[in-house]
């Protein structure tokens, strides 16, 4: 179960990746952030900005055109 | 994000042709970038995606110049607004592309290639994927050659110009843009054209090209001829005007020749590509002027604007083109196809093919990408 969920469904780019980043500052080290958009550019995005901030990437899927990460923070 | 100033893909396109430097900033991510980006010969491309501009971390703007107009780019529009809102804050000189990449996509540039009184060749240009239309006009009437999926830029430029549209041809079934050919001909009650070796298996209404020796446009003796040159795909079609203009569809490029691997029948074709080079064209004279279907480098755009070169110098600088030993050819030929397709390609022959019908915004996404069809050979 995530710590914190960020509901971006309907957001359009660069939106999800804006508040995911503000949800994940709010977090230990360790925790976990569950996002759901339905931006299609983000599959690319949010895994390349995952990468790029170190967090790990514990989950990415596509569920009927959602989104779906769970990301576990550095 | 009022206070973000946005430009047009027109607009942008001019800055580029002003002679002066354009820096662009494409925030997308690294993959996106590296698949395709806005190229120039005046253009200098810098790629942070934006959310490296989330971090407040001043290393971010170490490499932008402050002294120049900086054009932020995105996939769409969204993500250029918010990262140029960002820049201006810091004192830059910025633009936001209106639509990103998605505009850029969709922005043509028609370029007259030749005038006479009795003939107009023009060439439309879809920069961003590199494809290539035609507009042959003579006395009031026209012919488009390849036409994309746009098909209101085809009807603008009648009105402009001022003829009726009453051919429209493919040369081939295309794998790497969507065909606006049956569409646009429906729309002006034009005849479209397509070689029936392309058609076979489909339920496509159409005029066989292989029916044509020539197809007359407008009222005088210009004259449009059909040299069927198998070896990009099987019915590929060219069409000769005068001996003097060359359409070659997407057998021969300016900077290469084209892909006969897409059938999956390489050899074969490769060979059929053999064939129409040495035999078919032979006779063709080095000033004839090939204007191909695409092309894959802005530096096969010539000064004037124009992607053609004439038949002599493509020959002297295609060593494929003058090696005689089929077998070395076929080779050649066939192991420099790059094992990358066109993106999407399945999918785009199938609609092209009339077996698959997309909305617009899939229509819209299934085009992304360059167009990846010539066969690079310059060692």
């Amino acid at each position: 179960m995530a710590d914190v969920f960020v509901d971006a469904k309907g957001l359009s780019c660069p939106m999800p990746i804006v508040k995911a980043k503000k949800a994940i500052d709010t977090l230990q080290s360790g925790q976990l952030m569950e996002v759901h958009t339905t931006d299609k550019g983000s599959m690319n995005d949010f895994q390349a900005w995952v990468k790029q901030s170190n967090h790990e990437l514990i989950e990415a899927k596509e569920d009927n055109g959602v989104f779906k990460f769970i990301v576990k923070k550095k | 994000m009022e206070n973000v100033e946005s430009i047009t893909a027109e607009e942008l396109h001019r800055k580029m042709n002003s002679g002066k430097e354009v820096v662009i900033l494409d925030v997308r991510n690294e993959t996106d970038y590296n698949d395709w980006k806005i190229e120039g010969k005046k253009v200098r491309s810098i790629n942070i995606p934006y959310f490296n501009f989330m971090e407040e971390d001043e290393q971010v703007y170490a490499g932008l110049p402050k002294d120049t107009e900086i054009v932020v780019v995105c996939a769409k529009g969204g993500a250029s607004d918010y990262v140029a809102e960002m820049l201006m804050e810091k004192g830059y000189k910025t633009w936001s592309l209106k639509g990103g990449m998605l505009a850029w996509s969709q922005f043509y540039v028609p370029t007259t290639v030749y005038l006479d009184e009795k003939l107009k060749i023009i060439q439309i240009n879809r920069l961003a994927k590199g494809c290539l239309s035609y507009a042959v006009i003579s006395e009031g009437k026209g012919m488009i050659i390849d036409p994309n999926k746009e098909i209101d830029v085809y009807i603008e430029l009648a009105k402009q110009h001022q003829f009726k549209i009453e051919h429209v041809v493919d040369s081939h079934l295309h794998a790497d843009h969507i065909t606006g050919g049956p569409r646009l001909a429906a729309q002006v009650g034009a005849t479209y054209y397509l070689s029936s070796e392309e058609a076979k298996g489909t339920n496509l209404k159409y005029e066989p090209l292989d029916r044509y020796d020539r197809i007359k446009v407008g009222d005088v003796h210009v004259e449009v001829l059909s040299i069927p040159t198998p070896g990009h795909t099987p019915g590929s079609t060219s069409f000769l005007i005068d001996n003097r203009f060359l359409m070659s569809g997407d057998t021969i490029f300016v900077g290469g020749l084209g892909r006969p691997d897409l059938g999956g029948k390489a050899k074969e074709w490769a060979e059929d590509l053999y064939h129409t080079v040495f035999y078919k064209l032979k006779d063709l004279p080095d000033d004839c002027l090939v204007l191909p279907a695409h092309y894959s480098d802005v530096r096969e755009i010539n000064e004037h604007g124009i992607v053609g070169e004439v038949l002599g110098k493509i020959r002297a600088n295609n060593d494929i083109m003058r090696n005689e030993d089929k077998a070395l050819f076929t080779e050649q030929v066939a192991s420099a196809a790059s094992m990358e397709k066109p993106p999407n390609f399945e999918e785009i022959v199938a609609i092209n093919r009339g077996e698959l019908q997309v909305d617009e915004e899939r229509a819209i996404e299934l085009e992304i990408g360059p167009n990846r069809c010539a066969v690079h050979h310059h060692g």
